[in-house]
Formats: C-alpha cells, sequence, structure tokens
C-alpha cells in the first residue's frame, strides 16, 4: 500500500505490430474473398452467415460506447485507465452503417417482410409491415448510427481533447451526454436486435428481446475489454496504470453481466414454456429439434455455467490466463448465440457451420482489430489528465 | 459476563495514517493476537495487520450448494413423489418451473449462512463490551494487544506506542 507512491508509473506508445496489421489485412482480404466467392456460389449460406458476423461486431464496436457512457454516469474512478480500452472499440461504429448497408443486398433472402410476395402470402405478416419495412428499416439504422456517432463525438472527443488540454471541467461535461447515450441506447439498440434477428421470424414476438441481446453485447463486450487488459498489462504497455487490481473488478464485471445474461435468457424461456401458447413456443420448438437442441443446451453450460464458476474465486479473476480463456469462451459463446438466433429459421433440425461462417467472421474481425490498432496507436493508452487518475492508480479491490 | 473479555494493553491514536502505521509496527514486532479498533472501514488495514483472506466465502460457496441441492429435492420430492399434481400436462418434473425455487433457496442458504458464520467470526453478539474509549466509534482509532500475545510487555508496548505518537495508552479489557 504505502509503496504506491513510489510505484513505477510509464504509458507506452502503441504501434501496430507489422504482423497483426498484416494479420488484419490478411483477414480482410479472407473476408472479401469469401463474400465475392459467396455471393455466386451459395447466396443463401452467405447472407446468413453475413448477419451473424456483422451484428457480433456491431457488437462489439457498441459495447465500448455503452461502458465509458455507464462509467461516466456512475462517476467511477477506478475504470479512468482502462477507458481508452473500451472508447477504442468504438471506432468500428461508422461501419455498422456501411454493414447494414451491404446487408439490404441480401434482405429478400433473409427477411420474409421484405419480398412483397411473401407478405402477400402471409396475413400476419401483413399486418406489422407498417414497421417491418425496408424504408422505416433504413430510417432506424441511420437514427441509431448517426446518433451513436454524434454522442461518440461528445463523449469520446472529450476524453481524447482532455489529453490535450487537461480541462477537468471536461470529466464533468461527459455525464450528461453519458445519462442521455444510455437511454438513446436502450431504445434504439432494441429496434436493432428486432430487426436484424427477431423479424427473421415475423410472426414471433418477445418482449424482452432487446435485453436478452443487450446481455449478450455487455457480457462480450466486457469479455473483449478484458483479453485487452491482460494482453496490454503483460507487455508493459501501461505500467503502473493498469494493474491486477483493475483486472480483478473488469472480471467481475465480467463474472456479474454472464449471471444477468443467464437471468435474462431464463427470463425469457420460462415463462413462454409454462405458458405453452404456440404463437410464442415457436421459437423454441425451432431451437429444440434436432442438432439444435445440442447448441441450446452448450448455451446454457457454456455460456454461463462455465464462465461463472471459472470466474468464482479470488485467485482466478487475477490470473492472467484462467481471465483470458473465460473470455475466448464468451467471445465465442457470443457467436453462437447470435448463430442460434438466426441459422435455426433457415436450417430446420439441422445444424451447419463452415468455410463460409468463418470467413466472413474473419472478414470483420479484420475490420475491427484494424479499428482498434489505429485508435490505438494515435492516442495516448491511458488519459492522463483525467483528475479522477489517482484514484485508479491507487485502486485497491479488498474483495 | 467480564469474564469472557481479554485483559491487555491499548494505544490511542487520532490520525489514520498514525495508526496505519502503528498497526504494521505492531505487527513486525511480533505481536499476532492484537487488533485494531476504527470507526470505519481504514482502506490498507488489513494488509498492515496482517489479516489473511476470510474463511466465509467458503462457507457461503457450501451453502450455496446445500441450497441448491435442497431447492432440487424439496421441488422433485413435493411435485413428483408426494403429491404429484399434473399442471398444464407437463411432466411432474419440470425442472423450467423449479428453478426460480431452486435459485431462491440457494440464495437464502448462501446469505443466512453467510451472516451467521460472520457473527460467529466476529464473536458477535457481545453483550456490554468493555469500553476502550466512547470515541473509537467517533474520531479515534486504538490498538489492542491482549496479555496473552507472544512477547507481552506493558512497558515496552507503552513505550512503543508512546513512539508511534499514541495520545494515551491505557491497561483495559476488550
Amino acid at each position: 500500500m504505502a509503496d504506491h507512491n513510489h510505484v513505477d508509473l510509464h504509458v507506452s506508445k502503441f504501434e501496430t505490430p507489422v504482423k497483426l496489421k498484416t494479420l488484419s489485412l490478411v483477414l480482410v482480404a479472407i473476408g472479401l474473398l469469401t463474400f465475392v466467392i459467396g455471393l455466386m456460389k451459395n447466396p443463401d449460406r452467405l447472407w446468413t452467415s453475413y448477419l451473424v458476423a456483422f451484428f457480433f461486431f456491431s457488437c462489439l464496436g457498441l459495447s465500448g460506447l455503452f461502458w465509458v457512457a455507464l462509467n461516466n454516469t456512475a462517476n467511477t474512478g477506478w475504470s479512468v485507465t482502462i477507458r481508452r480500452f473500451a472508447e477504442a472499440t468504438t471506432s468500428f461504429i461508422p461501419w455498422i452503417f456501411g454493414g447494414g448497408l451491404v446487408l439490404l443486398l441480401g434482405f429478400k433472402k433473409l427477411y420474409i417482410w421484405a419480398d412483397p410476395l411473401a407478405v402477400a402470402a402471409n396475413p400476419v405478416v401483413q399486418a406489422k409491415t407498417a414497421y417491418l419495412n425496408t424504408g422505416f428499416f433504413l430510417v432506424r439504422l441511420f437514427v441509431f448510427v448517426v446518433g451513436a456517432l454524434i454522442f461518440r463525438a461528445i463523449i469520446v472527443g472529450n476524453s481524447l481533447k482532455q489529453d490535450q488540454t487537461g480541462d477537468d471541467n471536461l470529466t464533468r461535461k461527459n455525464i450528461s451526454p453519458s445519462v442521455a447515450f444510455l437511454v438513446f441506447f436502450a431504445l434504439m439498440f432494441s429496434f436493432f436486435s428486432v430487426d436484424l434477428l427477431m423479424s427473421l421470424l415475423p410472426t414471433w414476438y418477445s418482449t424482452i428481446y432487446g435485453i436478452y441481446t443487450f446481455a449478450g453485447l455487455f457480457q462480450a463486450g466486457i469479455a473483449f475489454l478484458a483479453i485487452v487488459v491482460v494482453l496490454m498489462k503483460k507487455h508493459g504497455f501501461v505500467k503502473g496504470y493498469v494493474t491486477d487490481e483493475h483486472q480483478h473488478d473488469v472480471a467481475k464485471y465480467l463474472k456479474g453481466f454472464t449471471v444477468f445474461w443467464a437471468y435474462i435468457a431464463f427470463s425469457q424461456f420460462m415463462l413462454m414454456w409454462y405458458a405453452n401458447l404456440p404463437e410464442e413456443t415457436e421459437f423454441y420448438i425451432m431451437r429444440s429439434l434436432g442438432g439444435w437442441m445440442s447448441i441450446s443446451t452448450g448455451l446454457l453450460i457454456f455460456r454461463f455455467v462455465v464462465p461463472f464458476l471459472a470466474l468464482l474465486p479470488r485467485a482466478a479473476k487475477r490470473s492472467d490466463s484462467n481471465l483470458i480463456a473465460v473470455s475466448v469462451l464468451v467471445l465465442i459463446m457470443q457467436y453462437v448465440d447470435i448463430y442460434w438466433l438466426v441459422y435455426p429459421n433457415f436450417f430446420d433440425g439441422q445444424v451447419v457451420f463452415g468455410l463460409w461462417e468463418i470467413g466472413i467472421f474473419a472478414g470483420f474481425a479484420g475490420l475491427f482489430l484494424l479499428c482498434i490498432t489505429s485508435f490505438w496507436s494515435k492516442n495516448s493508452l491511458v488519459p492522463l489528465k483525467d483528475p479522477r487518475l489517482h484514484e485508479a492508480i491507487h485502486h485497491h479491490v479488498a474483495y | 459476563m467480564a469474564t469472557q473479555y481479554t485483559k491487555g494493553i491499548a494505544g490511542i491514536w487520532d490520525k489514520e495514517s498514525l495508526i496505519l502505521k502503528a498497526a504494521r509496527k505492531t505487527r513486525e514486532t511480533g505481536f499476532t493476537k492484537f487488533e485494531a479498533i476504527s470507526p470505519y472501514a481504514v482502506h490498507g488495514m488489513e494488509e498492515a495487520c496482517g489479516i489473511t483472506r476470510s474463511w466465509i466465502p467458503y462457507v457461503t460457496f457450501i451453502a450455496g450448494l446445500i441450497g441448491l441441492l435442497s431447492g432440487l429435492a424439496l421441488t422433485y420430492w413435493t411435485s413428483a413423489v408426494d403429491w404429484a399434481v399434473n399442471v398444464g400436462g407437463k411432466p411432474f418434473f419440470s425442472l423450467p418451473a423449479f428453478i426460480p425455487i431452486i435459485f431462491e433457496l440457494t440464495i437464502l442458504f448462501a446469505a443466512l449462512s453467510s451472516v451467521g458464520a460472520l457473527f460467529y467470526a466476529c464473536k458477535m453478539p457481545k453483550i456490554d463490551p468493555p469500553i476502550i474509549d466512547p470515541d473509537l466509534s467517533c474520531h479515534k482509532f486504538a490498538i489492542f494487544i491482549p496479555y496473552n500475545d507472544v512477547g507481552y510487555d506493558e512497558s515496552k508496548i507503552e513505550k512503543m506506542f508512546k513512539e508511534l505518537g499514541a495520545l494515551e495508552v491505557k491497561k483495559t479489557e476488550y
């Protein structure tokens, strides 16, 4: 404790390693190649895999902004030194709009409501076309992404500006936009999830769908943050600024939202299972047929039970290798979860997975890596002028 | 009741930084049974006193596990064995319906056992305990060394406490 005052503080300048940059570009190339070949050879699989990967990385990009807004709202001093890691993911947000526009090309393959012939044959879907139509979808996507970009420009912008000017007031000025963003995000992300995933089966609805996808988004976002925290700490980029104490609290966060995901997933399932109404159980019946049952059970075990138990002991949260392993598992399960929301709508009882899914995912992963590494190489890894910096440096987790 | 309290010597301070230093020094001198008394949680006190991790989390975990199994047993026995009732054509043993009860019992067992273990660990409740100094619940801090601690020597301890800036050193009970 007392020797905290003499701790060696040092922030290294982040420069994207050549290998990582090459890897990212190769991944993007693989993605583009898969996309072009897929469009010609197997458009059905291409669009489903595109939707899953697009949603996965949109969630990761948004999770950073949500995390920063949440911590600004709660005025958490301890999280200051790891804020940049979360802010970096927000540099993917502009791509959500681009990715959404590309998705429009595959709309007729994915959504019954986007196909006039299918709508005409289905009166239930017809009744929903006031909301479910391509034009209105575009408006919602536009409002969501532009809104998120404006909030990003304010919240992340103020944080970066403080690096230059050292103005303490910027921290206070960030609180109101953060609160506003949380409200905006709750609403717009629900629409985003309903539009992209829930409307794949337009005759079915769940009133907590947006919370379910949000729970997945935040759990995966924290898992990604945990990986970055461990790696940055291990490689000495943020000596003294990010310590085991920060890692411990991020791991607690991860455990907490692992439980939250299970709570929401179970709440959605239990009420539908109990009431047993045909228009509601449809969703779960599709996911209990054939191979999908094992994916459903796998979600319960590997997205909740295993991470929960693996993060329970204090030493487990402070172990680099354990935290990375659990975080990677959570990220894989976030992919499986979105896959599980999309694929059973197209493949009855038959689990399909292959190069199409991997290739498109690789493309988005490469793009995402390019976004975050370019953010880090342009900005300081730690907001050194934040007035709460001392709180973060002296952060100590008693339990 | 007085017999359950231990005689010893206490030093009293009025600064947080001094009590931390004093606690560290007391530990380094070799005392193991001493207590630091403070009106609020002082950061770094566990480390200064050399307090290791509490065993209460293990109690919580095991009690939670027992609660989980009890919940499972209760719901299974009542709904599927002793008084099986057909509810909406669902199987008698319908796990999804039992999860809320299993969860509640897990939490109940874990929480109550933790509180119970905490009371035991802190030797609570203490009825009419000896008062070292009434200000210890307000703005003063104390270190108490019981007479049966290793290397207990009143004059030496008094000298040490005075050197550490104690306002007062007195023989007392805790």
